[in-house]
């Protein structure tokens, strides 16, 4: 190698370092800071917040499930995609198991098992309508959503579906490990199950790829089509299992069991660093943006912020978020 | 070789700097641009008078498109001045820059697809054609056309941009540059042409060619190409830029491709710039390894037939339209051939899918590398291993990442690819080596195929040879390869043998020995 290449090849690790801006420090660590933020804030303004009652009792078992969307939301935004009817799945989901349950007396066990396949094939469903069909992912699953939605009010003629099975209830709550509701072990496992399946497996790698650049991934050989339909199934069977949760834990399935998951969600994964314009970001990163949701949530409940401003403070913090970690280097112009 | 001293030619950068010239249209004195700590350009001194052609040229990452992107007004110099026509100017934006009858054409398109060409060649300066801010359609497409019928240009502007083929956009942007030109305040403009040649088919290379002759009288070209021959071809001064610095000032009826190049690179490269005498012969190719019969796409491309050898590298040439690109995709399955069969290595196969052809062995490397070859936000490891993942596999359904950097480390050594680490964005890396990591996946997969459509397109003079040096030594391991390619010259230097193709049919193969090459003439005259 001669003087000059090295040249060369040191003037690219400077421009690399330095092309570290700001705004690379701010997706990194970002979530980080705000959390703690928060976190110094609550606990100075309320006396309940900083307790093992309200962290792990509170926090974790009210933000479980929607780690669970979140994270299946990851997985079709990682591939430049999005699922719209998540939410909607919960809704769906639930109400299915507690049918199951309550009108034609299946087992829990097995609703749940019936309820799952169901959300898996939903998700299924989307992905070979989004690749088939060449159906944009955001029209057939807001398409998806609507269905799923209204199906589930429709069933019921709009009312709830209480059922009592005791044993579902004392699975999702229940301490397994003293201290640690079962809710919140499951949620862990289950995100780190997800983590793998991101970063150390041919699936992941092919998502990632297919969200810079799918032309690339699909000259290189690989049955792109596959792939895609198999992100949404995953997107179906987590959405799926949260539904599972939601209904064992409330006892009870009501038409807008799943309502007011979506927006936080997809605002949970893009606050990680999964940019909307794909190929970043992971599953890994997306429990940031729940904690950072999760614990302005319950800080402002403590400190009694009226709810309705709630709604307002959230979705303040969800376009800064946007604006503050959007990965713009893709996009020269935003429509 | 010429040895080019720096106290020279600081002395011509100068020079200029002093002399106040009349009859220049345009004159950049003492330009420095950084980027950070990056220098793209230091001290850079030129000087285009009416009517005069001049070339730039320079590796990529010389300087060239920063010195662009100053006289359009797109970015600021950090120091030094700009003067048209004698009058100092400051460039504040690409309408300024117009206003003065400065216009470039893009390396890039830059064409709206979803507009018609009429309304591409009249985008942001509609004037007097939206009264009231309605677009006057009818009489818009009137004055493009006969616009570009004033230019010799025949492409029909109702159409959308999208709709027209690469080289019709390219001409429709030639032809808007020169518009913008005409309407420019000043009487002889100043058009700047980035790579306008690149994927430009033979006969719109002459047209464009014979319109910058024919606007001589009228304005004043600054001409940024790779393709040395066309700069010597079409310029009447060439400048040469290297590292930020101009190294070289020459007249071009007194230069040769040799001289430009060995002040681009540094040094000079040899004579055997294909490496012809590394070509294999008839007796050392080996059995046939790929049988094509009667492929045929719809009433478009084909049928053809052909047939390669173990190690054999067989080109393809066409004018623009005659098929070749798409040979290639069907070849690799990438567009599905109506009828017709392949046979791979003796097993018969239907070219359905990229993936259905990867396992029989083939691999394709795209001409339009930014958009279909890489990741290009994404490593040097993942993009090598995209290809390979599945070999990747352990036990466990989990990715083995410890080979894969083995297999990718294995590659930047085998092909020289010049990065920083395995794990630097491939979008930092030159033409050279990211065309390298391209051809390091299919390395890695060990394909013995390839399929490859222009593959030194937006490679540096130095890094070329890197590839036929590659492209050699593939062969001589047992790799066949069908060479698509625009530049004549580099397929008459690499092939065994030549198909032409002309209207999506394969007219002619040519036969290619080292001793015997055909010329540049008697591919042409099948080729039209």
């Amino acid at each position: 190698m001669s003087i000059q290449d090295t040249n060369t090849i040191t003037r690219w690790i400077q421009e690399q370092q330095e092309k570290r801006t700001f705004q690379d420090w701010v997706i990194d660590i970002g979530p980080f800071v705000t959390l703690l933020g928060l976190m110094i804030l609550f606990s100075l303004t309320s006396d309940r917040f900083l307790s093992f009652q309200n962290l792990l009792g509170n926090v974790a078992v009210n933000i479980s499930v929607l780690l669970l969307v979140a994270l299946a939301g990851t997985f079709p935004i990682m591939q430049q995609s999005i699922d719209l009817s998540v939410a909607a799945l919960v809704t769906f989901v639930g109400m299915t198991i507690a049918v199951l349950i309550s009108n034609f007396g299946v087992g829990g066990p097995q609703a749940i098992l019936i309820g799952i396949i169901l959300g898996t094939l939903v998700g299924v469903f989307n992905g070979v309508l989004f690749t088939k069909g060449k159906i944009p992912s955001f029209l057939v699953t807001l398409g998806t959503l609507s269905i799923l939605e209204g199906g589930a009010g429709f069933v019921t003629g709009g009312s709830s579906v209480v059922f009592r099975e005791p044993g579902l209830r004392e699975l999702v709550i229940g301490q397994f490990i003293p201290g640690v509701p079962n809710i919140v072990l499951l949620t862990l496992l289950i995100y780190g199950f997800t983590i793998f399946l991101a970063l150390r497996t041919k699936f992941g790698r092919y998502t990632y790829a297919l969200g810079e650049n799918e032309s690339v991934v699909d000259l290189s050989g690989v049955n792109v089509d596959r792939y895609k339909i198999g992100v949404f199934a995953i997107s179906g069977l987590l959405c799926a299992i949260a539904g599972a949760m939601l209904v064992a834990r409330i006892g009870s399935g009501s038409p807008g069991m799943g309502q007011g998951l979506l927006l936080p969600s997809i605002a949970a994964v893009v606050m990680g660093g999964t940019a909307l314009t794909g190929g970043v970001g992971g599953p890994h990163r997306t429990i940031l943006g729940v904690l950072v949701i999760g614990i302005l949530r319950n800080g402002m409940n403590l400190t009694g912020v009226d709810p309705f401003f709630q709604e307002m403070v959230l979705g303040g913090v969800v376009i800064i978020a946007v604006a503050l970690s959007i990965d713009r280097r893709k996009i020269d112009i935003v429509k | 070789m010429a040895e080019i001293k720096d106290s020279d030619l600081n002395q011509t950068a100068r020079e200029g700097t002093d002399v106040q010239r009349d009859d220049s249209a345009l004159h950049i004195a003492n330009i420095s641009k950084s980027f950070r700590n990056v220098v793209a350009l230091d001290d850079v001194s030129l000087n285009v008078n009416e009517g005069e052609v001049v070339g730039l040229v320079g590796e990529n990452g010389a300087g060239k498109s920063t010195l662009l992107k100053i006289l359009t007004g797109v970015q600021e110099p950090d120091q030094g001045e700009l003067f048209t026509h004698g009058e100092k100017q400051t460039f504040t934006g690409p309408l300024k820059a117009a206003k003065e009858g400065i216009s470039l054409v893009h390396q890039e398109q830059d064409i709206v697809s979803n507009l018609s060409g009429a309304e591409n060649l009249f985008l942001g300066r509609e004037g007097d054609l939206t009264p009231y801010g309605y677009v006057n359609k009818e009489r818009m497409i009137d004055e493009a056309q006969q616009h570009l019928e004033s230019l010799g240009i025949n492409i029909d502007l109702s159409l959308r941009a999208g709709d027209l083929s690469f080289n019709e956009r390219q001409l429709l942007e030639i032809a808007r540059a020169f518009m913008i030109a005409k309407e420019g305040a000043t009487e002889t403009p100043i058009i700047m042409l980035d790579e306008p040649t690149a994927g430009l088919e033979e006969e719109s290379r002459d047209l464009l060619f014979s319109l910058i002759n024919d606007l001589r009288d009228r304005a004043s070209f600054i001409f940024v190409s790779h393709e040395l021959d066309e700069v010597i071809e079409i310029s009447d001064r060439i400048y040469v830029l290297k590292d930020g610095q101009l190294v070289n000032e020459v007249s071009a009826s007194e230069t040769t491709q040799e001289v430009l190049r060995t002040s681009m690179v540094g040094r000079s490269l040899s004579d055997d710039y294909y490496l012809t005498s590394k070509q294999l012969s008839n007796t050392e190719l080996g059995e046939e390894v790929l049988a094509v019969d009667e492929l045929l796409y719809r009433d478009e491309v084909g049928p053809f037939s052909l047939s390669l050898r173990e190690g054999e590298i067989l080109g393809v040439v066409g004018v623009d339209g005659s098929g070749k690109e798409r040979l290639g995709r069907m070849l690799y399955g990438d567009i599905t051939p109506t009828s017709g069969s392949v046979t791979v290595l003796g097993q018969e196969v239907f070219p359905d899918s990229p993936s259905t052809m990867k396992t029989t062995g083939m691999g394709y490397i795209p001409k339009d590398r930014k958009n279909e070859g890489l990741l290009l936000y994404q490593p040097v490891r993942t993009n090598t291993s995209i290809a390979i993942v599945d070999k990747m596999m352990g036990k466990l359904p989990l990715l083995d990442i410890g080979l894969e950097k083995r297999e990718t480390k294995e590659a930047v050594e085998k092909l020289d690819i010049k990065t920083p680490s395995i794990e630097t964005l491939v979008r930092k890396l030159s033409g050279g080596n990211q065309q390298k990591v391209v051809l390091g996946r299919w390395f890695a997969n060990e394909s013995s195929i390839l399929v490859m459509d222009n593959v030194t397109r937006g490679v540096d003079v130095g890094a070329k040879e890197d590839v036929y040096e590659l492209c050699r030594e593939f062969t001589r391991q047992g790799i066949s390869m069908i060479f698509i390619a625009d530049e004549l010259q580099e397929v008459i230097g690499m092939a065994n043998r030549i198909a032409v193709m002309y209207k999506g049919e394969i007219v002619d193969i040519v036969d290619a020995p080292p001793e015997d090459k055909p010329t540049e003439k008697e591919l042409i005259e099948l080729m039209v």
